[in-house]
């Protein structure tokens, strides 16, 4: 069953950084290296080589631009070694600092050496929690002098006293030291939780980030609107703290959230009873709480699809929308891009602010707080999102462009950088915050919002290939006339074009023909800070005193929240 | 879930930044891990100072990552010396250094075996563990009863993370020497019993690997496997999933109930009803009884047990654990456990890409079979520009696949989807080819209506004119198939297609239409258009390019063979005038197939019959004619077969069995249908038959439904009221030894193959051995004399087993036969 054969690290440009046989004889990296980058990109995350010896299945993920490949010569589960894979890379991140670079690798290769030896024994993995890594592990020093010297205490084993010991696996798990070691979790021992955490300042942060994804039709309606939520937490607490995280929503919890994915602290009983609620012993550092998805349109989306348009069925807003006009000019070659923002994410006053902090938080501070600008004060909530102000950082629109199109000419945008090369097959649209800042406030308050237009001229293959074909068509149309019934899907433009002059009937086909080298749509990235479109929020962070320990009494963390909406290419708008 | 790496990048704005700067100065970091000469790395290796050796050692460590082992192995006898060194860091350096080097080294590293073996007694548990994994990782198979001995010291251990190393080391003492395998079942046995989830976790690990089949192992520990599952860590859980997976179809009968009403339309079911007629054909329930009758499948309480406690197990952040929770509901569960799955296969779509892609091909496996309870997610399918195609030709499958069971709102709005790509996303060729593909998929669904079939076929006879000539290719070759699987109703679709002619430019779609046309000549010899078609085609038939001229030339040589075989030249031509008559004057009133030209001559071909030839023979003439002179070799060619099959026209048998031959009607299947057989979860069904029919190296399917009787004893899985739940060696090792001899015979109950193993009775006895407790004493000391004469090995196994071993028999009336041969 050994999952695990191998595990090779290339860096950004594919030299190896390196190589880690857990189990059998895989081929080696620099074999597969060329067979992986053979495929052509982008490459699937399982690939079968069947030219290497034994057969070989080769999975890759690539993170922070570094390549994993782990090889296997027989049916694994593939999910199993690819989330393995992703947990190497968080547990690296973990240890060596995010993110995660090939230099801090080389630098710590006796370090990396332990931990990849600790996950997995013998192609089985064993053990994955970073909390429990560090408790075999010793991060490297400038993590201890971040953490405040936490990490192994002594360096001589064998001659240690057996006091309550610090590898909290053996002293947690030993059934009989168990109980009287942790008589607060009801359920289990903590194995996600390290051993004896201590921290000068105590801290809890939540940061709520959403990924929107959203689909509209040509006419506007959005047939999809998904935002993809992940409660990201860190916790910086001594002891063993027993943490209550209530969530809320217009609407409800339970109706708004579907689909919820929980860190294995989460008590489940406890969120089914009440939804919303989220009650665990959090593991020190940052990790995952939960992963959910809320769709925002509700589940009668269907019926407003195909009922009367003019009733603008789902009310869904979202910071900013593009549109695509194609088609334009008289040989059909032009195309124009209108993003549109939402007026309600101008920002105000706290996002034209330079400082950082204020604009980085959903809570602009209360006075006595701890100054951090995070903190979780009286205010809890932001009430309908306006005091808080939320807006909008860069932004930026692509414009995927058909294989057939050589150039587009005549690049004009309103505002903001365009790039693009010739033979590239996207247009790329930026705007920074601040020019995001100056046409909010062109904004007359009219509620429509402002808009940026993108226009630009495409140029096909080339233009003798256009003349070639051209002959060719209008000869088959004038011999064959067996047919003139207007039934027929081309004849009907051709007609309309009869009425006019012979050019307009020769537009009308290169229209037609230009059609092909349209962009087919536009999608928009962003992210909004203090904003989330589910409406999601944090209602009150608690440590339960009675059930945790070794926090200290009277100990107040610091608490803070932050909300994040990301879009990245995720609104796109057909036309 | 999202790996925490890509949250904290979204949430850290200046990462992309620090990437880029990484990036910029990798060129000039090759420098930073310098190479000490070798003399000098020896130096620091000898060196006493433990500062000094613990550099030495990361610098070997760091070489040995970058560099051959031949580099690194002239250090060898400098790093083992340091085996003994009390430091933990510098030890931990030194295994890791051992590991990777042993096996070039086998008899200098014999040398630290003693002291790694002293390890195994250290007070720190952290050492003891490390030690007998590297003890267990040396791959140098003399030591293999040294290692023996240290995991039965460890499975003993009190720390429960020494227990695990110990389960860890099992597999790989049994491949450095198999022979310990007996001892291995032992501490095997022993440690899937523990109590802490950990343990057991790597444990069942450990027994697949090993020993998958004795599942006699595991009938004792069964219940209290199922209770630690949701504790365990998530690659425990993986294992026990796979393991139950075995277990429950080799030990569950899938008993079923026949209800009169139709419920429930479990797949599961039908699989235990073909196993069923496989196995037994004694069975009560005949075949010809399910026709009206509703099958139920009726759950063990023990597998309920199982899939109960999986439920929880769908809120897993690991994406491995939901598909595998998938597949034990969909291989042994109900449609009511597998709709329950359907939401989290949906939430790994959120997932970072990778296992988004392989998320996918497990979602359109469900989809293949119970594709309603994925309509109502249907939002999650829909394509996105950012995807990569091998995404959205799942995503394009799930929507062809849901079709059929939405409503008619959501038909709409697929079709529209589809439709928008199939015109207007020329972004990417292949998804045009998909998505026109897609609509056909869709048009041909059995419970598709008409309707809906005939607005697909109105979207892709919309596509005919487009200048995109893959669309307009790929459109024609689904319109085709729709056609052929019902030619009946789609005369009138084909005359349409013959008035696209005009439009349709691209020579593969003509050559199409033209062999459409071809194909229908004769299907209604009154009413037929193809001989006009021909007309009209002979008269530009120089400028067609190649592909159509072909067609052209075999359109001519069916109607004109159709012509034939309507009016045989020598008997009478009178009927060979009917024909096209009355074609012309039928489709007068269509106008543009009226054309003064032809019936000119038909007019003159009353007036003198024997003179003129047939229009139909002059069109056919002329173009082979034309084709005499072309410059196409095949073309010529093909003309030439054509003139020779019809050279005489009074015997056409031949021609028509070549021309005229029935084609087959082309199923389209789910581009997915292929894998079907592969199991959820597994990498040969995301590789496909690629990797070799029946699956890649070490691919499993699952096991058949054990027949009802076969299975196991139920009673089997009954825990036995451990008093003392830490119980270490003695009683442990004694509890192993009848484990050990129940195991060959409960696999003979459950396998019903096992020839070689043909001690008499010891297989009844063993089976029966495991349930231990149930019985008294006296029940014992009352069959006492009956357990002499059929089990020899009897005296020496405790009591709890002969009394069971008894106990089996009086009871077990279900296996009779079996326990007749094995007592015999």
């Amino acid at each position: 069953m050994s999952a695990i054969e191998a595990l090779y690290m290339f860096d950004e440009h594919n030299n190896p950084l390196l190589e880690h046989t857990y189990a059998g004889r895989p081929p080696p990296g620099s074999t597969l290296l060329p067979l992986y980058l053979s495929h052509p990109s982008p490459r699937p995350s399982l690939i079968y080589l069947p030219n290497t010896n034994p057969p070989t299945l080769l999975y890759s993920i690539i993170q922070d631009q570094l390549l994993f490949l782990s090889p296997s010569s027989k049916d694994t589960e593939p999910l199993e070694v690819l989330e393995f894979l992703h947990r190497v890379a968080d547990a690296l991140e973990d240890f060596l600092g995010a993110p995660l670079l090939a230099s801090k690798i080389e630098g710590h290769y006796h370090v990396v050496a332990q931990l990849l030896s600790e996950m997995v024994d013998r192609g089985v993995v064993s053990c994955t929690e970073p909390n429990a890594l560090r408790d075999v592990v010793e991060a490297p020093s400038f993590m201890k002098n971040l953490l405040g010297g936490v990490g192994l205490p002594s360096s001589t084993p064998s001659s240690l006293a057996p006091t309550p010991t610090p590898f909290s696996l053996s002293s947690r798990a030993s059934p009989r030291l168990g109980p009287s070691l942790n008589p607060t979790s009801n359920t289990s021992p903590v194995p996600w939780r390290r051993a004896n955490v201590r921290h000068t300042s105590n801290e809890l942060y939540v940061d709520i980030v959403e990924t929107l994804s959203v689909t509209l039709a040509p006419s506007g309606l959005p047939l999809a609107a998904l935002a993809n939520g992940t409660i990201a937490f860190t916790a910086k607490v001594s002891g063993i703290p027993d943490l209550t995280l209530q969530l809320s929503c217009p609407g409800g919890i339970a109706n708004a959230v579907e689909l919820p994915v929980f860190h294995p602290s989460v008590r489940l009983a406890r969120w089914k009873e009440r939804p919303g609620d989220l009650s665990f012993v959090p593991p020190d550092g940052r990790f995952v709480l939960m992963g959910y998805e809320v769709d925002l349109l509700g589940p009668t989306a269907l019926d407003a699809f195909s009922t009367a348009s003019d009733k603008q069925a789902p009310r869904l807003s979202v910071p900013a929308t593009v549109m695509v006009r194609p088609s334009l000019g008289p040989s059909g070659t032009d195309f124009e891009v209108l993003l549109k923002l939402n007026p309600r994410f101008a920002g105000g006053k706290a996002a034209v602010s330079p400082l950082p902090s204020a604009t980085g938080s959903s809570f602009p501070g209360r006075g006595g707080s701890g100054g951090l600008g995070r903190g979780l004060g009286a205010g809890f909530g932001r009430g309908e999102g306006t005091t808080a102000a939320p807006s909008i950082e860069e932004m930026g629109v692509h414009v995927p462009l058909p294989a057939l199109v050589k150039n587009v000419t005549d690049l004009r945008a309103s505002r903001g950088d365009v790039t693009y090369a010739p033979g590239e097959r996207g247009i790329e649209w930026r705007l920074t915050h601040k020019e995001v800042n100056m046409l909010m406030a062109g904004d007359r308050g009219g509620g429509v919002g402002v808009t940026a237009t993108l226009r630009g001229t495409v140029v096909g293959q080339d233009e003798e290939g256009d003349e070639s074909l051209e002959p060719a068509s209008t000869g088959l149309t004038s011999t064959f006339d067996y047919d003139d019934g207007s039934t027929s899907s081309y004849q009907a433009p051709a007609q309309a074009s009869e009425k006019k002059d012979e050019s307009g009937g020769a537009d009308a086909r290169r229209v037609k023909q230009n059609k092909t080298l349209m962009p087919s749509c536009a999608t928009v990235s962003f992210s909004v800070k203090g904003w989330l479109p589910s409406g999601v929020k944090v209602d009150s962070l608690g440590v339960d005193a009675k059930r945790s320990k070794g926090l200290g009494a009277g100990v107040q963390p610091y608490k803070g929240v932050k909300y994040l909406c990301v879009s990245r290419r995720g609104v796109e708008s057909r036309c | 879930m999202e790996s925490m790496s890509r949250i904290s990048s979204m949430l850290e704005a200046a990462r992309d930044l620090t990437l880029e700067a990484a990036r910029d100065a990798s060129a000039a970091r090759k420098t930073s891990t310098r190479v000490l000469p070798t003399a000098q790395l020896k130096k620091l290796l000898d060196s006493r100072s433990e500062r000094d050796v613990l550099e030495g050692l990361r610098r070997v460590v760091t070489m040995q990552y970058r560099q051959p082992p031949s580099q690194t192995l002239p250090f060898f006898t400098h790093v083992i010396k340091n085996v003994a060194s009390t430091s933990l860091p510098v030890k931990k350096l030194v295994y890791i250094y051992l590991l990777q080097h042993a096996e070039h080294e086998p008899d200098t590293a014999l040398l630290s075996i003693n002291t790694i073996q002293k390890s195994l007694t250290d007070q720190n548990p952290q050492l003891r563990a490390l030690a007998l994994r590297v003890m267990s990782g040396i791959r140098v198979p003399v030591i293999s009863q040294i290692v023996s001995l240290g995991i039965k010291r460890g499975a003993g251990d009190m720390s429960p993370y020494v227990r695990r190393a110990a389960a860890l080391a099992i597999p790989k003492c049994y491949a450095l020497d198999p022979t310990t395998e007996p001892q291995l079942l032992d501490y095997l046995s022993t440690l899937l019993g523990d109590k802490q989830y950990f343990v057991t976790g790597a444990a069942v690990a450990a027994f697949l690997d090993i020993c998958p089949n004795r599942l006699d192992l595991i009938h004792p520990h069964y219940r209290g496997l199922i209770r630690k599952l949701v504790d365990m860590d998530e690659w425990g859980q993986l294992a026990t999933l796979r393991l139950m997976m075995g277990y429950a179809r080799k030990c569950f009968p899938r008993r079923t109930k026949k209800i009169k009403k139709a419920v429930n339309s479990n797949p599961n079911s039908k699989t235990a009803k073909s196993a069923k007629g496989f196995y037994d054909s004694d069975s009560e329930s005949g075949p010809e009884h399910e026709q009206d009758l509703e099958e139920v499948t009726l759950l063990d309480p023990d597998l309920e047990l199982l899939l109960n406690a999986c439920r929880q197990l769908l809120q897993s952040r690991n994406s491995a654990v939901v598909i595998a929770v998938a597949r034990t509901y969909l291989y042994l569960g109900t449609p009511d456990f597998l709709s329950s799955a359907v939401g989290p296969l949906i939430s790994l779509l959120r997932s970072d890409l990778d296992v988004q892609h392989v998320a996918l091909y497990n979602i359109v496996q469900v989809c293949l079979l119970h594709p309603n309870l994925f309509v109502p997610y249907y939002s999650h399918f829909l394509v996105k520009s950012t995807d990569a195609p091998q995404i959205w030709q799942l995503k394009l499958e799930l929507q062809t696949l849901i079709f059929p069971h939405s409503p008619p709102r959501l038909q709409s709005l697929v079709l529209a989807e589809l439709s928008h790509f199939s015109h207007s996303g020329s972004l990417d060729p292949a998804l045009v080819r998909e998505s026109v593909r897609a609509i056909g998929r869709c048009a041909q669904s059995s419970v598709t209506s008409p309707k809906t079939s005939a607005r697909c076929l109105r979207l892709l006879l919309a596509h005919i004119g487009s200048a995109d000539a893959h669309l307009v290719a790929e459109s024609l070759e689904v319109i085709r198939h729709l056609i052929q699987r019902d030619p009946d109703n789609h005369q009138t679709t084909v005359v349409r297609l013959a008035k696209h002619l005009d439009a349709a430019t691209s020579p593969q779609a003509r050559a199409s239409i033209i062999w459409l046309v071809g194909e229908f000549a004769g299907l209604d010899p009154q009413n037929n258009i193809a001989a006009d078609v021909l007309r009209i085609l002979a008269k530009g038939f120089t400028d067609e390019a190649e592909p159509a001229k072909l067609q052209i030339v075999l359109l001519a040589a069916k109607v004109y063979i159709h012509h034939l075989n309507a009016n045989p030249p020598p008997e009478q031509p009178k009927q060979a005038e009917e024909k096209p008559a009355s074609l012309l004057a039928d489709y007068q009133d269509e106008g543009g197939f009226r054309d003064p030209h032809l019936e000119h001559p038909d007019e003159l071909e009353l007036q003198k019959p024997a003179e003129k030839p047939h229009a139909i023979e002059a069109l056919y003439q002329y173009i082979l004619l034309l084709t005499r002179y072309d410059t196409s070799y095949d073309l010529r060619d093909r003309a030439r077969v054509y003139k020779a099959l019809l050279a005489t026209p009074s015997s056409t048998q031949l021609a028509s069995l070549l021309l005229l031959a029935p084609k087959p009607v082309p199923h389209t299947p789910s581009p997915s249908e292929t894998r079907k057989g592969y199991v959820l979860g597994s990498a040969s069904l995301v590789i496909g038959d690629e990797g070799g029919v029946g699956g890649l190296r070490g691919y499993e399917d699952v096991p058949p439904w054990v027949k009802e009787g076969q299975e196991p004893d139920p009673r089997l899985r009954e825990e036995a009221p451990s008093s003392n739940p830490y119980e270490g060696g003695a009683r442990a090792t004694s509890a192993a030894d009848k484990l050990d001899a129940a195991a060959s015979t409960s696999k003979a109950v459950v396998m019903g193959t096992s020839p070689t193993r043909s001690l008499d009775g010891l297989g009844v006895g063993g089976a029966s051995g495991v349930a231990k407790k149930e019985k008294t004493l006296d029940d014992w000391l009352a069959e006492e004399e009956e357990d002499e004469e059929t089990d020899e090995e009897s005296e020496a196994e405790t009591e709890e087993e002969t009394d069971e071993e008894s106990e089996e028999e009086e009871t077990d009336s279900e296996d009779d036969d079996e326990t007749g041969r094995l007592v015999k």
